[in-house]
């Protein structure tokens, strides 16, 4: 079995770093997503509203990567709390499991629910 | 950069293993404000996934939040979003090396901008809550 390699304060090196690099591209993309919704959008918020939007690729590729970093960004971040409480070992390493899993399905399901504006 | 101590970055970040004063306060709205954030990302895939299901259902559905109550909750939102981010801001600052002594002024001045963006949020939405 593989040695605990963790520090950076005990979520690991890679971890660290990509929590860093979601954080930048979450943001850019939820802040562009948040303008263009409620400052420039419509209120209510409707279907129609939102497939004017989601009709520019640009809008589009924000919201996908908005999907995927802040999953990834989210996740992580809920690990290093729950780690923090003490998990460690096979336990930490089923939480990591369990958490790609949740990640990896609700991206997938993301995707399949913005589909309806890109197809 | 090389003359900052451990110590002084792990007072300035984040306020870890550093229990008190303002870098714990920093630090633990920062946790509630990414939990809080998490759950409602999940709640947002799926309220946004109905639009599957037709338009009128995710229309349906977005009518519950067309009411003073709800547009004050997302508004509670956005402003988590701009505390998580801004604070982010100023932890990846700390990373970088960049204003470890003078954290406290860096952390109002991110606060600053935070709140900045977060009023022009609020003048957008005053019309749906009053």
């Amino acid at each position: 079995m593989k040695d605990e390699v963790l520090a950076r304060n005990e979520g690991g090196m890679w971890p660290w770093l990509t929590q860093r690099v979601t954080a930048v591209l979450v943001i850019v993309t939820i802040m562009i997503h948040l303008v263009l919704t409620h400052l420039f959008g419509s209120a209510p918020l409707t279907f129609a509203d939102i497939s004017d939007r989601l009709a520019s690729g640009a809008v589009l590729v924000n919201d996908v990567v908005l999907l995927l970093a802040v999953l990834y960004h989210g996740l992580n971040g809920l690990r290093m709390v729950v780690l923090d409480w003490g998990l460690s070992g096979a336990g930490r390493r089923v939480f990591d499991a369990v958490l790609w899993i949740v990640g990896i399905v609700a991206a997938t399901y993301g995707l399949w629910a913005l589909w309806v504006w890109a197809s | 950069m090389s003359e900052v101590s451990a110590k002084e970055r792990e007072t300035a970040n984040v306020g870890a293993g550093l229990w008190k004063g303002l870098g714990m306060w920093a630090w633990l709205l920062f946790r509630i404000s990414g939990l809080v954030l998490v759950g409602y990302l999940f709640v947002h895939i799926g309220v946004i996934s109905l639009g599957r299901a037709g338009a009128d259902k995710l229309d349906q559905m977005l009518d519950l939040f067309h009411n003073p109550v709800m547009v004050f909750l997302e508004l509670m939102l956005v402003g988590a979003v701009l505390y998580h981010a801004l604070n982010g801001v100023r932890i990846v600052l700390m990373d970088l090396g960049i204003g470890i002594r003078a954290h406290k002024t860096v952390f109002w001045a991110c606060m600053a901008v935070a709140a900045a963006t977060l009023v022009v949020f609020v003048w957008r939405a005053w019309p749906s809550i009053f």
